[in-house]
């Protein structure tokens, strides 16, 4: 379970939220500028809030006057907007940078499994310039997932594809959680995606929680 | 018979200046390129001061550090026996300090113009910040600094003002080619130092023409990365 | 756009600002002095004597080596007297009738001096004293294109040194090096003109050379052929040349 209570100062208005995830899929929903990056950067430790607390399955990330755990040391994956490819090395070097060399023979495993379902199989000895759009937003699907993170951040993952693909991926990302059962918390500005995609709603707005939707029941929980 | 000694000394003098250059160069270009802190532009500054300053200024100001009796010379004299004024160690010292804001400048741009997000998905897979800068921000900034590297050599082989005041000119000992030129002109040895004048002029033609070509294929290599 | 424009607008006050200055009400000739750096302090100290003397002329001077101030006037920059610190330039100009061959004298002489640093103690006292054993570094001007290298060079070769010393030679490109390498300490002994050694007060001449160990160090003056005040030049180098302008150059340590 996450747990994120959270402010930060930005140069326009103050983030100020408050959520817990179960193993499920939380999307946060804005327009743009609304914060969304800000929070995925504090749980991922790439950006500090001025004070609050978050928590992963009782793992202290940030609590105020302590240092902040280090970005390594959280265990998450992120998959950026633009997803953010080495673009010197190939696809297979990509999905394999995070792995740990120590259980190699393991680690191979799970590879593979991961680039069967995702069926990227064909595009290993690629570099990310020569590959689709949806077939970088599979490969940076494959290689956050590599670590074997206790939490999945993405950030507007399916923005820069088209609606074919969109739809593809979309069911990807549903069944890929059904086997991963982490948190997912994905960040997008289409409604339609949220409501597809999500357990549960989060909209936000200049740096608050307008209101949480229960998407399985549809009930407004605030 | 001639001489070659001027030019193995400035191969030699250019060659290990521009392995120190290129170290310290990524070193603070990378401390201080996601960095701001108070007194960084003043640094910065410093760091380019020598492109700026006369090269007899920056002769004497490392004169003034480096000579027996200076800061850092008698230092040096007293612990290790070592002296850098009129010895080929002085050259490789003025070569550095003339030749490192070149470094700087052009690492200091590579690694400022990365995507930040390259680096910041290395480490949420858990890259140590070592294996984070080894990895990804070095690879990328290549280029960049690559280009450096060669602006460094070069101008560490045509160096001559702040050399000839910190390693004097001594034949056999400290004179780079740079020098041979200048005393052959000065003394109207014509031959002498045209055929000097070609060996440089051949040098720096060559490793300029080469980062050119070099860094044109990388372009073309690289040039539909950015989707 | 905006910065161009500031920049332009200071240019523009800067230029206000030269073009203000007030310009003297009587007309004066201005005599231009092309001469030998070596000249610099005792020809500033020699200005406001000669222009009391000589009320209507002022004197302007162009300080540089002999050899290049030389090329400047062959290629016709403007100057009425050439003041040089050796007789092959001043013969250079007069092989192509750049001066008033008439007016060409020799106004000073100078020495060559072995310096050290003062507050550092050496194991040499006279030039044949040195040695690789007791000088560690010798800076001296490079024999060939300096000419204080050139008189150098026939001084050690004439003690029989030069050949023996020749890993313990700084070679310089000019005496203000030569200065510099004593001053500070790094080279143990130098050779320069007696009359640079008297600008620096950081260094101490140990001995003099005998006059006859290297060629006489002249320094010939002329004027300018292309002079339209030559009367005035002459009256300058007749200074130079009179017992006030001679105790001035003694000062100097020109003989």
């Amino acid at each position: 379970m996450l747990e994120v209570q959270i402010k930060k100062k930005l140069p326009h208005f103050l983030v100020d939220i408050n959520l817990t995830v179960e193993d499920e899929i939380l999307v946060l929903v804005g327009p743009s500028g609304s914060g969304k990056t800000t929070i995925l950067n504090a749980i991922a430790g790439l950006d500090h809030p001025d004070d609050g607390r978050i928590t992963l399955n009782g793992n202290i990330f940030f609590c105020d006057n302590e240092k902040p755990l280090p970005t390594q040391q959280r265990n998450i994956g992120y998959l950026f907007q633009d997803y953010a490819l080495f673009p010197h090395m190939t696809v297979e070097k990509n999905i394999a940078y995070g792995v740990k060399k120590m259980n190699a023979i393991e680690a191979e495993k799970r590879i593979e499994r991961l680039v069967n379902t995702l069926g990227i199989n064909h595009l290993l000895s690629k570099y990310p310039h020569q590959i689709s759009g949806g077939e970088k937003q599979r490969v940076a699907l494959a290689r956050a997932l590599a670590t074997e993170p206790s939490l999945l951040l993405l950030d507007e993952p399916l923005s820069a594809l088209d609606s074919r693909t969109r739809l593809e991926c979309q069911e990807e990302l549903q069944r890929l959680h059904a086997t991963w059962k982490t948190p997912f918390i994905i960040v997008t500005h289409d409604m339609q995606e949220a409501e597809k995609l999500g357990d549960k709603i989060i909209f936000l707005e200049s740096g608050l929680i307008t209101k949480t939707v229960d998407n399985r029941s549809g009930k407004m929980i605030c | 018979m001639t001489d070659y000694s001027p030019l193995l000394l400035s191969l030699k003098v250019a060659g290990i200046s521009t392995f120190f250059v290129f170290i310290f160069g990524v070193f603070f270009a990378h401390l201080f390129s996601r960095k701001k802190f108070f007194g960084k532009s003043i640094i910065e500054s410093l760091f380019m001061l020598p492109l700026v300053l006369p090269p007899t200024v920056v002769g004497f100001g490392l004169l003034i550090l480096f000579g027996k009796n200076g800061f850092i010379g008698s230092w040096l004299l007293n612990w290790f026996d070592f002296q850098v004024v009129f010895t080929w160690i002085g050259a490789v010292i003025a070569s550095i300090v003339v030749s490192f804001p070149l470094m700087y400048q052009s690492a200091a741009a590579a690694f400022e113009s990365l995507d930040a997000r390259m680096e910041n998905a290395a480490r949420t897979m858990g890259a140590s910040n070592w294996r984070v800068f080894w990895t990804i921000s070095f690879r990328l900034a290549w280029p960049g600094l690559l280009a450096g590297l060669v602006l460094s050599f070069a101008r560490g082989l045509g160096e001559f003002g702040a050399t000839l005041m910190l390693a004097g000119y001594i034949p056999g000992k400290t004179d780079t080619i740079p020098m041979a030129i200048y005393f052959a002109v000065e003394s109207g040895q014509m031959e002498k130092a045209t055929f000097w004048v070609v060996i440089i002029v051949a040098l720096g033609f060559s490793t300029i023409m080469w980062l050119n070509w070099w860094s044109r294929r990388n372009i073309e290599r690289y040039k539909n990365d950015n989707a | 756009m905006k910065k161009i424009i500031y920049f332009l607008v200071m240019i523009f006050f800067v230029l206000l600002l030269i073009g203000c200055t007030p310009e003297d009400k009587e007309e004066k000739t201005t005599l231009m002095i092309s001469a030998a750096a070596s000249l610099t302090d005792v020809l500033n100290e020699l200005k406001p004597v000669f222009e009391d003397e000589h009320p209507s002329i002022e004197l302007t001077f162009n300080f540089g080596g002999s050899g290049k101030l030389a090329q400047m006037i062959i290629q016709g920059a403007p100057s009425d007297v050439f003041l040089s610190a050796s007789e092959s330039d001043m013969d250079k100009l007069q092989v192509e009738d750049m001066i008033l061959k008439e007016t060409r004298v020799n106004f000073a002489e100078n020495e060559l001096a072995l310096i050290a640093n003062k507050n550092q103690p050496v194991k040499v006292s006279s030039f044949d004293e040195i040695s690789s054993a007791t000088v560690e570094h010798l800076a001296i001007g490079e024999p060939e294109s300096v000419p204080v290298g050139r008189y150098t060079k026939q001084v050690l070769e004439h003690l029989e040194l030069w050949d023996s010393l020749q890993g313990s030679l700084v070679l310089s490109s000019d005496v203000r090096q030569v200065l510099t390498h004593v001053e500070l300490g790094n080279a143990d002994v130098g050779i320069v003109y007696a009359s640079d050694a008297l600008r620096s007060g950081k260094v101490t001449i140990v001995a003099t050379a005998d006059s006859d160990w290297h060629d006489p160090i002249m320094y010939p003056g002329a004027v300018v052929s292309d002079t339209s005040h030559s009367k005035e030049a002459k009256l300058f180098l007749a200074f130079l040349t009179s017992e006030k302008g001679q105790e001035l150059l003694h000062k100097h340590g020109f003989k």
